[in-house]
């Protein structure tokens, strides 16, 4: 029979072996390389603008405004590991947040009474375009491109019926206050970046550590091969969709908190910038890899280069199109990444699974 | 020591850490002392739109002459979210004086309110915010008697009267808001006129253009359109236009941006109330340096407007277009 | 043979529209047995196996297992009676490590709350994984790169082993010598014959009539949808095989 190598074959053996990495195989991890952009980029401006760029007042503000994003993103992470896409993100947001509002107008008060039916009612409607989504894409196998397309524009629509196109701005104070601008208690964290924090951790351990997330990674990774083993193939995709819907459903509130208004024209280029955050850090567009570290790196890239952009001076556009090029160096280097597995460097992708990708321990 | 993943992330942390603490005991306290060059930045309501960057060429002006530096961004849209961020980085960057034109009454009070505590002088330009009281100054034009010579304008095109509409960009912003409200006013007092009500673009040409072709289908005798700002009069005349009724229909647009003056001179479009954002930006520059000094400053200004059409075009008018680069 | 088939069929139809891909056919394979399934493109091999492994709805006919009359509606519910099925395509999720796709869809819970969870025992599974390997012989290097970096032959010895592990009573193997070299070809015909040494049944399509003669028991000859002859490997030859195939041998029997 055959004879296997001088490596004892002990149980768990396989994974002791490559413990101790080089720091060559730590950098072509792309989770890893993103980080490092993103610090370098942080670097530059720190030594453009040494006084204004690395305080914490700074740094705090930059957290505070990417924290809605992060709630996105994690479902985004989610949706676009299974190799699909959710556009509608930004509309679902909106009319969860108008329908919130409206309830707690219609309820009264500003207490936490008032406002935990708000934060009720904005989940549950999330949730509820989250499902149309899901169903929609597993059972009618519509793309998942089209179907989002349309709740899109759906969502926007009914938000606009509902409203007249008049932005609702009474917000309870009480959401205003705690969530909206206030501060951890004790502390100088921002309320919605913990709120943010939280959920990326929750959802980041169901991704990496659970059979949901595990069952994630195989449908985008081979749908069918999943489906053959009998993996619920279609429960899972109306999962990930209707979680993604859910999230959305709470940065409608989230929204709602910060900015006291509906804000019914905004938020129209959110589902292309959660994309963007996404890809950039590190999931790739056709399935089966990712991870949600990477997205919340990806989500900081811009942000910090925004912010930094605006305290150099340098003009509005010039943001645009750095993020742009970002985005493009990601998606290649992800493309190079896949031939080169495809092509059986196991170097580099031991290199990944043991840092930020799916943990075999 | 091996730099085995968790090491290299721990080194990294500490560095950014550093960075971060080694600057942060030594940060501004608030402006520069008096006598530096005074630092004011310009937060345009929306980046590439004509009538702002008319403002920002005053602003641009009036800063050199007295020895300020401009820092100028804005949002790729007329959008709070993304309106936000910016006020937050420029915040953080501590200027002397921040001239915003805020795209969310709701939204933008609290980011603003929380830059004058932290001792910014806030002059608020063209829109404005719910309670402005922590402003050091509010400029902006005459928005109502804008409307209003809007429909005057319209009445000295189509002296015999009929229907109108008028196509506003979002409602919730201030300026469009009263120019609409200043316009109804004259358009109700006038019997020999219909108004058919505000219809909103969300300042989106193409939006606009879709309007008013529904309009017309659903009234096709409309005589006047009042266009509330310069996308919904770019979509307003696209879409009379493609409907075909370019003699019947006048158009009298707010804002005068190039593409606008050149349907004016096309006859597409017969008169243009032009505001004038430049003098907004200088008056701007001179309260923001007078707040300052510690001087006190007027709380609310008003600008006026101009009528363009095609007689005083190549004259008197010229000087009221708005610019797309100073 | 005397004892009860572990998995028969009886008069199987299934139609495509106008084409009979299944016309009728009867198939049946032992415990601790190999049939090899032979047959030219379009006789019906693949959509046999199909049909056997719960991914076919049937027209008509029966399917007994052990003796008793099964419907088969679903690939779990053929997972279930313990009959496991490897694809041409292997049916590996290419991201995830070998380990995964060993248990994948049958993964083993960690203890207690954490198992309710969705908290997996990673290490039990991956140590369980290893014994299969080892078992089969296959040499599979890591537990923790994702298969797809890995060589065809891996591969497939995950597959197989993946299948073997979970299988019971019969396991479908589709064409698996098909893209393979010598030397691995050589180690999954020795698989063959150890799953068979463990009692379950194995089927194998093939196109390679020496791999045939080599290691099944038994053939089968499929053609136009219906079982045309049935031989002992070791009594018969390639020249008769391909005659059963092609029809120019028409009932013949051994």
């Amino acid at each position: 029979m055959t004879t296997t190598e001088a490596v004892p074959r002990t149980a768990g053996t396989a994974t002791e072996i490559s413990r101790v990495h080089s720091l060559r195989q730590v950098l072509q991890v792309q989770s890893f390389q993103i980080l490092l952009v993103l610090l370098v980029i942080f670097l530059v401006f720190s030594a453009l603008a040494p006084e204004v760029f690395p305080t914490w007042g700074n740094v705090r503000q930059i957290i505070q405004n990417v924290s809605i994003l992060g709630v996105l993103g994690i479902g985004m992470t989610f949706v676009i590991v299974t190799s699909g896409i959710d556009l509608s993100i930004g509309s679902n947001l909106v009319f969860s947040g108008v329908v919130a509002a409206k309830v707690m107008q219609a309820v009264g008060g500003s207490g936490w009474g008032t406002a935990i039916v708000g934060i009720l009612v904005a989940v549950g409607c999330g949730l509820g375009w989250g499902l149309l989504n899901g169903v929609l894409i597993a059972k009618a196998k519509v793309p998942p491109l089209i179907v989002t397309l349309g709740t899109l524009g759906g969502a926007l629509g009914l938000a606009q019926v509902i409203t007249g196109g008049v932005d609702i701005r009474e917000v309870p104070a009480i959401l205003q206050d705690t969530i909206g601008y206030g501060n951890v208690p004790g502390t100088t964290l921002p309320t919605i970046s913990l709120i943010a924090m939280v959920l990326i951790l929750i959802f980041g351990t169901v991704l990496h550590r659970t059979r949901f997330g595990l069952y994630t990674f195989a449908v985008g990774s081979n749908e069918e091969s999943a489906r053959r083993v009998g993996v619920k193939v279609d429960r899972q995709l109306i999962s990930i969709y209707a979680l993604s819907g859910g999230l959305a459903g709470v940065a409608g509130i989230l929204s709602l908190s910060q900015y006291g208004t509906t804000a019914i024209a905004g938020q129209s280029a959110t589902n292309l910038n959660v994309i963007a955050a996404v890809v950039i850090g590190g999931t790739s567009l056709f399935g089966g890899v990712g991870t949600i570290f990477g997205t919340v790196v990806g989500l900081f890239i811009p942000a910090v280069l925004q912010n930094g952009f605006v305290i150099v001076g340098i003009q509005p556009f010039w943001q645009q199109v750095a993020v742009g090029a970002v985005l493009v160096v990601a998606v290649y280097v992800d493309q190079r990444r896949r031939a080169a597995a495809a092509r059986g460097h196991s170097a580099k992708s031991d290199g990944k699974k043991k840092l930020f990708g799916r943990r075999s321990s | 020591m091996k730099l085995t993943p968790k090491v290299t992330l721990l080194a990294a942390g500490v560095l950014t850490a550093t960075s971060l603490t080694a600057c942060a005991g030594g940060s501004a306290s608030g402006g520069s002392a008096a006598g530096a060059q005074p630092k004011l930045t310009f937060i345009q309501g929306v980046a590439g739109d004509e009538f702002y960057v008319s403002m920002q060429c005053g602003i641009d002006a009036a800063a050199k002459a007295s020895g300020a530096t401009v820092n100028t961004q804005g949002p790729a849209k007329f959008d709070p979210t993304l309106q936000k961020p910016i006020v937050d980085s420029v915040v953080a960057s501590q200027p002397d004086a921040i001239l915003i034109a805020p795209t969310d009454v709701a939204a933008m009070q609290a980011p603003l309110k929380a830059a004058a505590a932290a001792g910014i002088k806030v002059v608020l330009v063209d829109t404005t915010v719910q309670d402005p009281s922590f402003a050091a100054s509010a400029i902006a034009s005459d928005n109502k008697g804008g409307g209003l010579e809007a429909f005057k304008a319209i009445k000295n095109l189509s002296p015999s009267g009929g229907k109108v509409l008028v196509i506003s960009t979002d409602p919730g912003v201030s300026t469009a808001d009263a120019r609409v409200a200043g316009f109804e006013e004259g358009a109700k007092a006038d019997p020999s006129f219909e108004y058919l009500g505000v219809q909103y673009s969300h300042n989106d040409p193409a939006e606009a253009a879709k309007l008013v072709s529904a309009a017309l289908a659903k009234d096709p005798d409309i005589v006047g359109v009042f266009a509330a700002n310069t996308f919904a009069a770019e979509g307003t005349a696209t879409g009379i236009r493609q409907a075909g009724k370019q003699n019947q229909v006048k158009i009298v647009g707010f804002d005068a941006g190039p593409a606008q003056v050149k349907q004016l001179k096309d006859g597409v479009v017969q008169a243009l109330i032009a505001q004038e954002p430049a003098s907004i930006g200088t008056q701007g520059v001179d309260q923001a340096l007078k707040a300052i000094k510690g001087e006190s400053t007027q709380k609310e200004i008003q600008t006026g407007f101009k009528q363009i059409t095609a007689d005083n075009i190549s004259g008197d008018g010229a000087k009221y277009v708005y610019k797309s680069s100073c | 043979m005397t004892t009860i088939p572990v998995l028969e069929a009886r008069g199987l139809t299934r139609s495509f529209g106008n084409v009979r891909a299944l016309d009728g056919v009867d198939f049946d394979v032992h415990a601790g047995e190999v049939v090899a399934l032979i047959g030219d493109n379009g006789a019906g091999k693949s959509t046999l196996v199909k049909a056997l492994s719960g991914n076919l709805a049937l027209d008509s006919g029966k399917i007994l297992f052990a003796g008793g009359e099964v419907e088969l509606g679903s690939p779990s519910q053929a997972s279930s009676l313990g009959i496991e099925t490897v694809y041409q395509d292997l049916a590996l999720a290419p991201h995830l490590n070998a380990a995964q796709n060993m248990f994948l869809g049958r993964e083993i819970p960690k203890p207690g709350f954490q198992g309710r969870l969705g908290f997996m025992d990673n290490k039990a599974m991956r140590a369980k994984s290893r014994e299969a390997f080892d078992e089969l012989g296959a040499t599979v290097r890591s537990l923790s790169d994702p298969v797809g970096s890995m060589s065809g032959g891996q591969k497939q010895a995950i597959a197989i082993a993946r299948a073997v592990a979970w299988a019971k009573g019969v396991i479908f193997l589709d064409e698996p010598t098909a893209a393979l070299g010598v030397v691995q070809t050589r180690n999954v015909l020795e698989t063959i014959r150890r799953v068979r040494d463990k009692g379950v049944g194995v089927v194998f399509i093939s196109h390679s009539m020496p791999h045939v003669i080599d290691v099944a028991d038994r053939v089968q000859v499929l053609r136009l949808g219906r079982r045309v002859a049935t031989y002992e490997a070791k009594k018969t030859s390639v020249e008769e095989l391909v005659g059963a195939m092609t029809g120019a041998l028409d009932g013949a029997h051994s």
